[in-house]
């Protein structure tokens, strides 16, 4: 791919956002929607940066980020080391696949009620939601990226003498680091999701809690600093997980 | 030999479900607070809710909801994403702004929507629309890029146009994929179905879910739960059957689907 491919699809893909952004600066424009139902992008944007620089904003930010980060990295820790282990063990597969399949398929939303009655109001319900949310795709995809390695890699370990507690450290689990990744990224995109939930539902602060706030006040600017926000949060943590897989996996032929 | 170990991989969900249900009981009984009804309790409480007719009716129009914006979501993003997947073009358009969309929380979208739309059927569907669309278009362009070549030029070179290519080779072609996202489109829908609901408190399900929360009536919150969970385990199997039979040809990727918020 050349660079000049590369730019004709940098320049195509920003059509729809700037169609989208000149769509909405019209209907506010023309008169179609009251400027205090849908303010114009411009002062949204300038509500944004300046909100960006104020301590209150970032200490929203700040706690989001951090139940965020709390709640996948549970959901890493237990999809990982579950999904291998479900791999490597077909007693362990056998009790846990039903139990999945339950569970999976399970709205966690509808859960929160309950972990709030058990856990509080504080974070410990959130981070346990986001941690539930995100923990079935990661362990799902390391499942099958375990399940897929080849045979004669364990067999040639196995061959040299490594033991068998082993073999699923430095054979299994490297090879499967691929589709553990991508695991990661849906739970990823999930993770920023929920946690924005829970702090609508319920919370003291967070960048739910300020969509909330604003709604109730009606404050339609302040509506959408919020979720512009976290848009960009995902996206700068999905750019993050990437540069982390091209560093992984530098080794591995391109997939 | 062989039929008991089908029987029993079989009822190994049922299994697990009653043995999910009774680590609820003993954890309730060895809590023993008021928050936290056992499993027995909050299951004797669900007759009471789907007995009573205007909470039934509730639960229905949560339904009907959900069935017309998972519809109308699987008909637009099905063409989109199969044609996303084909043409180049067509994928760079769309990429960055699915991208942008993604993590933005649908649900959370609905204080917004409801300034213009109200709260009433419209803004929900809407909501639900969108949830449901994401996964299936990213799905449907999966599945369409993975078309072998050769089976589109052998296509072409029989006279197949370019929209007869669409519909007789790439659609069938990406179907076991397509499903995939559906499915999980189906989960995603009863999600946003219940969140939206509890965001715009009027009517439905979630509305009962967490009405019942404020109100402090927990036998009622764990039976909602009960029964949110399975509609979801329920819809799931349902859709599992369908896709079993649709593509029966092809080895299930992902046989458990993997739910978005």
């Amino acid at each position: 791919m050349n660079l000049r491919a590369v730019t004709i699809d940098v320049l195509l893909g920003i059509v729809p956002i700037a169609v989208l952004i000149a769509l909405w600066q019209a209907l506010v424009s023309f008169g179609y929607a009251p400027a205090t139902l849908l303010p114009p992008p411009g002062p949204v944007f300038m509500r944004l940066v300046q909100q960006l620089f104020t301590d209150t904003f970032q200490e929203e930010i700040l706690a989001t980020l951090f139940r965020l980060f709390a709640g996948f990295s549970i959901a890493v820790i237990f999809g990982v080391t579950i999904g291998l282990l479900a791999a490597a063990s077909p007693a362990f597969n056998a009790v846990v696949r039903p139990i999945v399949r339950v569970l999976a398929p399970l709205p966690k939303v509808a859960l929160y009620p309950a972990l709030l009655l058990l856990l509080g109001f504080n974070h410990q319900s959130k981070i346990m939601l986001v941690a539930a949310d995100a923990l079935f795709p990661i362990l799902l995809s390391t499942y099958y990226g375990a399940s897929m390695v080849e045979q004669k890699l364990i067999w040639s370990a196995m061959a040299a003498g490594t033991p068998r507690g082993q073999i699923l450290l430095k054979v299994v689990l490297p090879a499967a680091v691929p589709s553990i990744l991508t695991g990661c990224r849906i739970g990823l995109v999930i993770s920023c999701i929920v946690v924005f939930l829970a702090e609508m539902i319920t919370s003291t602060d967070g960048l739910g809690h300020v969509l909330v706030t604003a709604a109730r006040t009606f404050q339609a600017i302040d509506m959408f600093v919020p979720l512009i926000t976290i848009s960009l949060l995902g996206l700068i943590l999905n750019g993050l997980l990437e540069g982390l897989r091209s560093y992984l996996l530098r080794g591995f032929p391109e997939v | 030999m062989m039929c008991g170990r089908a029987i029993i991989s079989r009822a190994a969900p049922l299994l697990a479900c009653l043995g999910l249900l009774g680590v609820w009981q003993i954890g309730a009984l060895i809590l023993n607070t008021d928050s936290f009804p056992t499993a027995w309790e909050a299951i004797r409480a669900i007759p009471s809710i789907v007995g009573d007719k205007e909470s039934l009716i509730n639960i229905l129009a949560s339904l009907r909801r959900m069935a017309i914006g998972f519809g109308v979501g699987v008909i637009v993003s099905i063409p989109l994403g199969l044609m996303m997947g084909r043409s180049r073009g067509v994928a760079s358009f769309f990429n960055p702004l699915l991208m942008v969309i993604y993590p933005v929380p649908k649900a959370a979208l609905m204080p917004i929507i409801m300034l213009w739309l109200g709260i009433g059927d419209v803004a929900k569907t809407l909501v639900i629309f969108l949830g449901v669309s994401l996964p299936v278009i990213y799905h449907s362009f999966q599945g369409a890029k993975a078309v072998e070549e050769k089976m589109l030029w052998s296509g072409a070179a029989m006279g197949l146009s370019a929209a007869e290519r669409m519909i007789r080779i790439v659609l069938p072609a990406a179907l076991p994929e397509i499903l995939t996202g559906c499915r999980t489109g189906l989960v995603l829908a009863l999600i946003t179905m219940v969140t939206s609901e509890m965001i715009a408190r009027q009517s439905g399900a979630g509305n009962i879910l967490f009405n019942a929360l404020d109100m402090g009536q927990y036998e009622t919150v764990y039976a909602m739960i009960i029964i949110i969970g399975g509609m979801g385990i329920g819809l799931d199997a349902a859709f599992e059957n369908l896709r079993g039979r649709l593509v029966r040809w092809s080895e299930p990727g992902f046989e458990i689907p993997v739910s978005f918020a």
